[in-house]
């Protein structure tokens, strides 16, 4: 028996919703099989809590008097982007700072005007006839701001790479450091409670679809860049490479610093943890199939992160559960696996975002627009000459 | 005779005074040097293991605090701010021996006494939630 999204949406009015993580659902779906799931449980909560670079902030500082149009712009001694309109900017998460370099970055700026700190603006113009201030020198905080919200480009990724080096030195990437002679893998999923790995084929998720960003409510507001929809996939739809990506959009405001937090990655840059909660209809027994999926049956690649090209080679195939052991063989040898994203962190936000729909706070929002299936991406070729 | 790990704090006035000495001779203590570090205003830590009999060891430590030196019962050199920790396991990536481990339900755990001080773990955490005390 199908459901609508309305007639969930009525159960959470009336309180009557039945609300459990991706986790708890597995257990569900095998003791009552998919049909009586289906029809018992009305939402699924998703969530991840890790590393998403491409993340940051559109800011509106208000007016000052006489009014700077400004040009130049750092927060905190962090670069912002000037090239908006008067008072309007776009601060990157992995924008380093000028002073204390990828130790505070974008991310870190964020995650203080979220946790309420005052910060350092300084900015700089031309001066114009109506904008005649050159200078400007101040210090503000989020509640300061006319309007504050993060604008993430690519967050949430559906499956992504386990990184190894087999290089005799070791490496600092965005996948952590790495130990030389296959030293160590490491990873960065929330597995089977992972939000774009319980709906593979976007049937749920799309624009519009209202989710947990950083405490607050938000929403996805686009595909995410480099959206690979057309990745490989195994028979049942789940991909099994780096697939979708989501562009996501929430009031700082409303945000809380426990789930936006600056990170630094040692001899690579800035980053942010970002923590994203999706909730998925159950509206029938397909979807059920696709939440019910367990980390042994969800599989990556384990790539080559000391080959410095585009293709890196790829060693092994394996699945979540494998990585989750605590190791993997290699060529006949045991190596070590580690995560990089915080499942502890994402089973909080899945619990909360389920206390969230259970009190009648949170009602889904259906997609006004699915996204292309069959996307692909492509990459960037150097071409010669001076002009063309 | 038990061994115990201790970190030594020095203040500026305190240098020179013959603390090993009086530690050998008086208190009949063993020790091992594990890390020495002395900053430009000639403040000084260090990591010394001592082995002796219980009482002796407390009556040496009673000795260092009565000349000024900060006494701190240590397993491991590196401490985590479990206020800025959120369990994503990067530490453990490169924490060969195991001090570093994520428990059965994903939260870090930090078995100090199986530390071996290589300070890899402080580079690796992408919170800043790892500190060297040396």
């Amino acid at each position: 028996m199908a459901k609508t999204y309305q007639e969930i949406n009525e159960k959470i009015a009336r309180g009557e919703a039945v609300v459990v993580t991706a986790e708890e659902v597995i257990g569900i779906v095998k003791e009552r099989g998919v049909q009586e799931a289906a029809e018992y449980v009305d939402v699924v909560t998703t969530a991840t809590f890790g590393p998403m670079c491409s993340s940051g902030a559109f800011l509106n500082f208000g007016h000052s008097d006489p009014p700077i149009r400004m040009g130049e712009i750092t927060i905190n001694g962090v670069e912002a982007y000037g090239g908006l309109a008067a008072v309007d900017t776009y601060l990157g998460a992995t924008q380093p700072s000028a002073d204390r370099g990828i130790e505070y970055g974008g991310a870190h700026v964020i995650s203080d005007l979220i946790a309420g700190k005052e910060v350092h603006l300084v900015a700089k113009s031309q001066g114009t006839d109506c904008y005649p201030r050159k200078e400007l020198d101040t210090w503000v905080k989020l509640e300061d701001l006319n309007e504050a919200y993060l604008f993430n480009p690519r967050n949430v990724y559906q499956n992504y790479n386990a990184a190894i080096n087999g290089s005799s030195k070791r490496i600092y990437t965005y996948m952590g450091i790495l130990q030389p002679n296959m030293g160590n893998i490491t990873y960065s999923t929330a597995g089977e409670l992972s939000p774009l790995l319980n709906d593979p084929l976007l049937k749920t998720i799309g624009m519009g679809t209202r989710i947990f960003f950083g405490g607050a409510q938000g929403h996805v507001s686009w595909m995410g860049t480099q959206f690979n929809s057309a990745c490989p996939r195994d028979d049942k739809g789940y991909p099994q490479t780096p697939g979708a990506t989501l562009a996501l959009i929430g009031n700082m405001k409303e945000m809380d610093p426990k789930y936006i937090r600056g990170a630094v990655y040692e001899g690579y840059g800035t980053s942010m943890f970002v923590g994203v909660g999706i909730p998925i209809p159950i509206l029938n027994e397909e979807i059920m199939s696709f939440v019910a999926v367990e980390n042994k049956d969800l599989y990556t690649n384990v790539i080559d992160y000391s080959v410095p090209k585009k293709a890196k080679p790829n060693l092994k195939k394996v699945s979540y559960a494998e990585l989750r052991s605590g190791s993997v063989d290699i060529n006949g040898k045991s190596i070590k696996t580690s995560p990089l994203s915080s499942l502890k962190m994402a089973r909080e936000i899945a619990e909360e975002l389920n206390n969230w729909i259970k009190k009648g706070e949170f009602f889904l929002q259906e997609p006004i627009q699915s996204f292309p299936m069959g996307n692909t991406i492509k990459g960037l070729e150097i071409k010669e000459g001076e002009s063309r | 005779m038990i061994a115990k790990k201790i970190l030594l704090s020095f203040p500026q006035k305190s240098a020179g005074q013959p603390m090993a000495m009086e530690l050998i001779k008086t208190y009949h203590l063993d020790f091992n040097i594990l890390k020495a570090f002395i900053d430009d205003n000639i403040k000084g830590t260090l990591l010394i293991e001592i082995k002796g009999e219980e009482a002796d060891i407390e009556a040496g430590i009673v000795y260092l605090r009565e000349h000024q030196i900060g006494v701190r019962d240590i397993q491991s050199v590196v401490e985590v701010d479990e206020n800025k920790c959120v369990s994503c396991g990067a530490c453990t990536a490169v924490c060969a021996v195991g001090a570093l481990e994520m428990t059965v339900d994903w939260s870090l755990v930090h078995h100090d006494d199986k530390c071996l001080e290589c300070m890899l773990c402080v580079k690796a955490c992408p919170m800043r939630a790892i500190h060297a005390l040396i």
